[in-house]
Order: structure tokens, then sequence, then C-alpha cells
């Protein structure tokens, strides 16, 4: 199975997290991976795993110990592909500076002016008012103002407007527990280290054979 | 609040091109938030001569959020939930710009069907299955393009449905209907036995 990951490819893995620094962003998780091979020679006799489809997809467990939460994350295609994921900034670009905003020069809207702003799709009307980016692209100021306040990117062409340094950064965290949340398919179990027993919550339609607990 | 002056003109402008685009939107119920979105499948791929429905939601903030999409037609591909019809495509999420709009994303969503992206699935199963075995995987979805999003099919869609909501589990109504060739009353009379 090509994508079964074996250890050279988890160190390697580990080697070019600390390089690009996203180690922080794995630190409270110990890494468990399992797949078809262990399991069938395992204790794989229950009738709920007649599904060999469902046993042969890889999974990777994450466990964090100070939460006392574990995630299995079934059927992701490779450890290759899910680091990625983790990795990839996945949240859009973050607002534009108020100051950047501002900065933006408007203009009069002159007789014969064609075209819309594509925000709203209105035309445009002698004598209003649009605001032009950088990029040359103009929109009308409540339309591109709202816009540039969510992300800091031109509507047509993805112009990059300057970021606050600060909201920039507290999205980043945000948006990478966004990001943990949505991966593929997941099955959250809580769990408790003195023995009280466990719940087992399952978020989508996973298949329900990873608690071996009867 | 949606825009829905804005909605409102993308359906007449969707509505002026349906000849060329193939593209339709429709209204679903009475409110403009709710629309039905229809695309044919690209020639050339196992998608061909289907027509796949997408459920769309317009969301509060639109055109500055995305608006949800959905498919209703099943469909096998890597990056559209064999379950649920949920889309993996990066406009309708965090790479929306309001530059963009109900045609243009439907465009998107009906290139996505052309050129999938296995290595970033929404379907764990269909992306395994069409990188390790693409034959397979062209053949199940040129079977479910023809189960599912034929207008023939269709037909059988609505039955299904109509039984459905007669309280007759959704499965077994398929399966009655399959078995009697489609012919809704002895579907009904067997269910029935
Ligand atoms: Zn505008
Ligand atoms: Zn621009």
């Amino acid at each position: 199975m090509a994508s079964e990951p074996d250890a050279s490819e988890i160190s390697a893995v580990f080697e070019r997290m600390v390089r690009n620094r996203d180690l922080t962003l794995f630190l409270p998780f110990i890494f468990g991976l399992s797949n078809a091979a262990s399991r069938r020679e395992g204790e794989d006799s229950s009738p709920e795993n007649e599904n060999e489809e469902s046993a042969q997809r890889e999974r990777i467990i994450l466990i964090n110990p100070f939460t006392q939460g574990m995630v299995v994350i079934d059927g992701a295609s490779s450890l290759e592909a899910l680091l990625r994921d983790f990795g990839r900034g996945k949240g859009g670009r973050p607002p534009a500076s108020k100051e950047s905003i501002d900065a933006l020069p408007c203009f009069k809207i002159e007789e014969g002016d064609e075209g819309e702003c594509v925000i709203c799709l209105e035309e445009w009307e002698a004598g209003g008012e649009v605001k032009e980016m950088p990029c040359k692209h103009k929109f009308h100021p409540n339309c591109v103002e709202k816009w540039l306040g969510i992300h800091g990117s031109c509507p047509v062409c993805r112009y990059e407007m300057p970021i606050d340094e600060e909201t920039g950064k507290k999205r980043d965290e945000e948006d990478g527990e966004e990001r943990r949340r949505r991966i593929g398919r997941e099955v959250w179990v809580s769990f408790s280290f003195n023995g009280e027993g466990r719940r087992n919550e399952n978020s989508n339609q996973a298949p329900s054979d990873d608690s071996n607990d009867s | 609040m949606i825009d829905f002056s804005r909605v409102q003109k993308e359906l007449v402008e969707c509505g002026k091109d349906v000849e060329g685009s193939g593209i339709k939107l429709n209204i679903k119920g009475d409110s403009l938030a709710r629309l039905i979105g229809s695309i044919p499948g690209p020639i050339g791929t196992p998608y061909e001569g289907g027509i796949f429905k997408i459920d769309i939601t317009i969301p509060d903030g639109y055109p500055f959020e995305p608006p949800k999409m959905q498919f209703t037609t099943k469909v096998w591909h890597p990056n559209i939930s064999s379950q649920s019809g949920a889309i993996c495509l990066d406009i309708l999420k965090d790479q929306w710009s309001p530059a963009l709009t109900l045609k243009t994303a439907l465009l998107s969503v009906q290139a996505l069907l052309s050129s999938p992206e296995p290595d970033d699935p929404q379907d764990a199963v269909v992306a395994q299955q069409y990188l390790k075995d693409y034959q397979t995987f062209v053949g199940t979805a040129r079977y479910w393009t023809e189960t599912f999003a034929k207008a023939s099919s269709l037909g059988i869609e609505d039955k299904v449905k109509k039984l459905a909501e007669m309280g007759f589990p959704e499965a077994q109504a398929r399966s009655a209907l399959d078995a009697v060739g489609g012919d809704e009353n002895l579907a009904l009379e067997r269910l029935c036995s």
C-alpha cells in the first residue's frame, strides 16, 4: 500500500514540521497510526468488521492528554495530504488594515462611464462615488469597505491589501482550530484516564467500528 | 441581510444564457434564499449525459459570504460526498469572492466534475478508488450517472419520493420500483403485500 506511512516517512514529516515551525500545532498530540494489516490480524472477528472497505482505510489517531480527547481521522488519503491540510492557510485572507482601507482614493462617476460594481451588480450612476483599489479595480465605497473588512483582497483579481498584523495572527490561530475540526471524517472520542468509562461520539457517518470495547 | 436585488439580477442574467451555458437556476420555494441549480455533466467525462441538481442556500451575508451548495443528485466523485452531496471546492469556502456569482460558482462545480482533485478529497473512499483503480472509478461514476442523473432516472426518483412520502422506507421503495420495472402501482402493491 503506497500511502501506508512507515517510520522514515513519519520522521521526514516531523523534520519538515520543525523546519516550518508547525510543530507547535502538534505538540499536545500523540500520534498513532492504524491500518488494515494490523487490524485484520488482531481482534477483528466482530461482525461489524465485515465491511472490508472500511477496515482497509488507514486511520490516524491524535491524542491530546491535556483535554483527554482523542480524534480518529478516518480515511485520510495519506499522512502527507493530512499534514498539508493542517499546514495550509485555509481561512482566506484576513481583513485589510483600517488605514489601508481609509487610504483608498475616491472618484466621482462621470457621465458616460460604463460598467458596474461587481459586488452589488448595480451599474455605475453618473455623479455617484467609487473607490479605487491599488490594482485599479473600482467598487462602491460601501461595498468594497465591507468586503475588505472581511477579506483583504480584491474581489476581481485578488490583489492583496496590507493586513493588520495582530488580527492576522489571531485569525490564523482560530483557523487552525477550525481546520482541525474540518479535516477528513473524524470521530471524536472522549475518554478519561481514571477508568470512568468513555463516551463515543460519532461526528458524522464514519464507520462505527472504532470502539472495540464491548 | 441577503442582498435580494443582487440575487434577482443573477437569476435574470443566468436565465438569459441557459442555451449557451446549460446552467439553470430556479427558485425552490417562495423565497430567494433557497434555489435549485442544475448543471449538465461535462462531455467526455463519466458524468456526460447526466443533469445534476444542486441545492443552493443563500446565507444572510451573501454576496460577502459564499452560497452553500450541495448536490441533491447522487454523484460518484472524489471531491463530492457520495453520502451527503457536500462539495469540496475552495471558491465555495475560503476562496469565495463577491465578484463570483451563483452562475460562475455552478460553472466551477461543473469544472470540478471534469477535473477531480483526489489529493484534497471530500469522499475518501471515492478518492482512494480514483487513485488506485481508475477504471473501476470510471465505471462506477458512469453507472451512478446513468442511475441517478438521467432524465429517465429522475422519473424514478420522483416515484421513490412519492412512495417515501406515503411512509415507506426509501430503500424499500426503490427496490420495489426496480423489481417491477418502475411501475408505481405495482410497486405499491408489492410494498403493501
Ligand atoms: Zn456596489
Ligand atoms: Zn483588482
